[in-house]
């Protein structure tokens, strides 16, 4: 066999990566190198064109940009601080009830807004204060917030969802977000679990609980937003509308609630705020277009059939070759960012999982979990410096507190692997 | 070259702004028109797809220019002086060169067999090789940009250290 193909991409693909080069085009200079192995140049550059043309023609993708842009308009501090009060009302009389509310709001934050970065900037410059306020180590209190964000990756509406079924050919969007419930839930308790017991130990002090007229108040003002994953979720599993329709919808209801309603956002912010999710899209739609052309390659070249060959040749234990694949995830996560490691390595994985019999919607989940971690992790971790950022605290620091939460991080990516039915229950409820 | 960069971003992000605009418009026109005018629009799935491709590539040439393309930059973060600027003309060169080829030369290419082939849309009964032409519009940004990039940095070889300028920092408007 020729592996003349697998080098030259491998090989170029990470020295360019550590060269500093933006990924998107990585992917695309070692796809074209790899190419010229056996195909004649023309043609080459040809191909990545018409890939990179067919790969984002798809009005599943089209939900990516929209819900990018409601989470835009909610971002605007408003949305926050309402979740925040309101999981205060809930949970901030317990101990380590500020934690808990870290959690809690990051949760929801993450079925309204689906952007994780997002829920960590804006829910920790709320709490990180208060929390410090109340005695609670800053490290920690960062900690908490960076781990508890990545519930948003798993808990829908999620764009890293809608890549997922893009990269695996077509896997239903809603039931991907059906499934992401549960285990997005596991994570948040998890950490809860972890924060509990550092506030338990540390004998943080206890909040007043909140008079119950007020507590009425801080839930009415949360219920425009609340609304929101009803009318959004609702509308997608009731079949109204596609995953693209109810994100349209989002934003509609975004801009009404933030610009009318709440009036957090002017009509003259308007260009800003559209300019930025353009961006944004922008960035996640040029690094779809170079990954179909990689994916392209990597089946030309026989990749993931010679990938599954060597993981069923090493073992044939299912359970041996899921710890592997979740190894491997776990440290490609340390250095890749998240989407473009979904887009890479769906089709490497997706078919060797297959034929150990496993749902694609569980693969998925089991994807987006175990690269949430790598998010936390240095030494790229996009929500280890955006957290660290916004808490003010080194990066070192946060290490320690960090570790309890990424065992239980890892023992529910554990649980998610080898329980199915943690995803897939919902799903199939549902009659997915 | 600088102020022509400043009058191609200003477009650009314009164009950018009114194409997302009319992105969620068409689509909130699909779901109201299959609820309340029972003869659903057949046009606006279509419509959207291509401004999507519009957009995500155009906008990627728009992100490329802010700088705001995710990198790993473990390596070249630490970077000074010299060193940084020699470390930009490569990167900057390698992106250009690749864009050059895949997106303008491959691009073309797609639009052209695509305009021989007459291949049409269904709905809109466009020319596709329309459509493609995002590739190769957005390829002229990339490369204009990455020129103006290792301009830059070109220019950073052979200044004095308090001189220099860091292309991440960059902001426009």
């Amino acid at each position: 066999m020729d592996f003349t193909g697998v080098v030259v991409l491998l090989a170029s693909f990470v020295i360019l990566l550590f060269l500093g080069i933006p990924i998107a085009f990585v992917i695309g200079i070692s796809t074209l190198l790899t190419m010229l192995v056996s195909i004649d140049g023309g043609a080459a550059l040809t191909t990545i064109a018409q890939r990179m043309a067919t790969g984002l023609d798809s009005f599943a993708l089209l939900a990516i940009p929209f819900f990018i842009l409601a989470g835009q308009l909610m971002n605007s501090g408003g949305i926050a601080r309402r979740l925040v009060d309101f999981g205060k009302t809930l949970v901030g009389m317990l101990p380590g009830g500020l934690a808990y509310v870290n959690v809690i709001a990051a949760m929801l934050m993450g079925a309204i807004s689906g952007s994780a970065v997002a829920a960590a900037s804006a829910i920790g410059g709320f709490m990180g204060p208060q929390m410090k306020k109340e005695g609670y180590k800053e490290e920690f209190s960062a900690a908490v917030n960076i781990t508890s964000s990545t519930t948003g990756l798993l808990i829908p509406p999620s764009n890293i969802l809608i890549v997922y079924s893009l990269a695996s050919g077509g896997v239903s969007i809603a039931a991907l977000f059906l499934a992401g419930y549960i285990p997005g839930l596991l994570v948040g308790l998890s950490i809860m679990f972890v924060a509990g017991y550092h506030a338990f130990r540390n004998k943080y002090k206890v909040s007043d609980r909140v008079p119950l007229k007020e507590a009425v108040a801080k839930f009415l003002d949360a219920i425009p937003s609340l609304f929101l994953i009803i009318l959004v979720m609702g509308g997608i599993i009731m079949g109204i509308f596609t995953a693209t329709e109810a994100a349209a919808v989002a934003v509609l209801y975004t801009l009404v609630l933030s610009v009318m309603i709440y009036r957090e956002i002017g009509w003259s912010d308007l260009p800003s705020v559209l300019l930025k999710s353009t961006s944004t899209t922008a960035i996640v739609m040029l690094l779809i277009a170079t990954s179909m052309s990689m994916s392209w390659v990597m089946s030309y070249e026989n990749i993931p059939q010679n990938v599954s060959n060597a993981l069923i040749t090493l073992s044939d234990n299912p359970f041996v070759i899921l710890i592997i694949i979740n190894i491997i995830l776990l440290s490609v996560g340390a250095f890749l960012d998240m989407t473009p490691a979904v887009l890479i390595f769906t089709p490497i994985f997706l078919p060797v999982v297959m034929e150990l019999g496993m749902d694609p919607v569980h693969f998925g989940i089991i994807m987006v979990l175990n690269l949430s971690v790598g998010l936390c992790t240095p030494p790229v971790g996009t929500l280890l410096f955006v957290g660290c950022g916004i808490a003010n605290v080194s990066i070192v620091k946060v290490i320690k507190p960090l570790l309890p939460i990424f065992a239980a991080m890892v023992i529910s990516l554990m649980l998610v692997t080898f329980f199915p039915w943690i995803s897939l229950y919902l799903p199939r409820l549902f009659g997915f | 070259m600088e102020k022509l960069k400043l009058v191609i971003d200003k477009y650009l992000s314009w164009l950018l702004i009114a194409t997302m605009a009319i992105m969620v418009v068409n689509v909130l026109w699909q779901v109201f028109s299959r609820f309340f005018l029972e003869t659903p629009s057949s046009v606006t799935e279509e419509l959207a797809r291509y401004l999507l491709m519009w957009i995500g590539l155009t906008g990627g040439a728009y992100a490329y220019s802010q700088g705001l393309h995710l990198a790993l930059d473990l390596l070249t973060e630490k970077l000074r002086g010299r060193r940084k600027a020699y470390s930009g003309i490569l990167i900057h060169s390698l992106i250009g060169a690749f864009t050059a080829g895949a997106f303008i030369y491959g691009g073309a290419r797609l639009v052209y067999i695509t305009l021989v082939l007459d291949q049409t849309s269904a709905a809109l009964q466009i020319p596709m090789g329309y459509v493609y032409m995002a590739i190769p519009v957005s390829g002229m940004l990339i490369v204009f940009y990455s020129l103006y990039y290792i301009r830059e940095n070109l220019a950073n070889v052979d200044a004095p250290p308090e001189h220099q300028r860091d292309s991440s920092d960059i902001q426009v408007e």
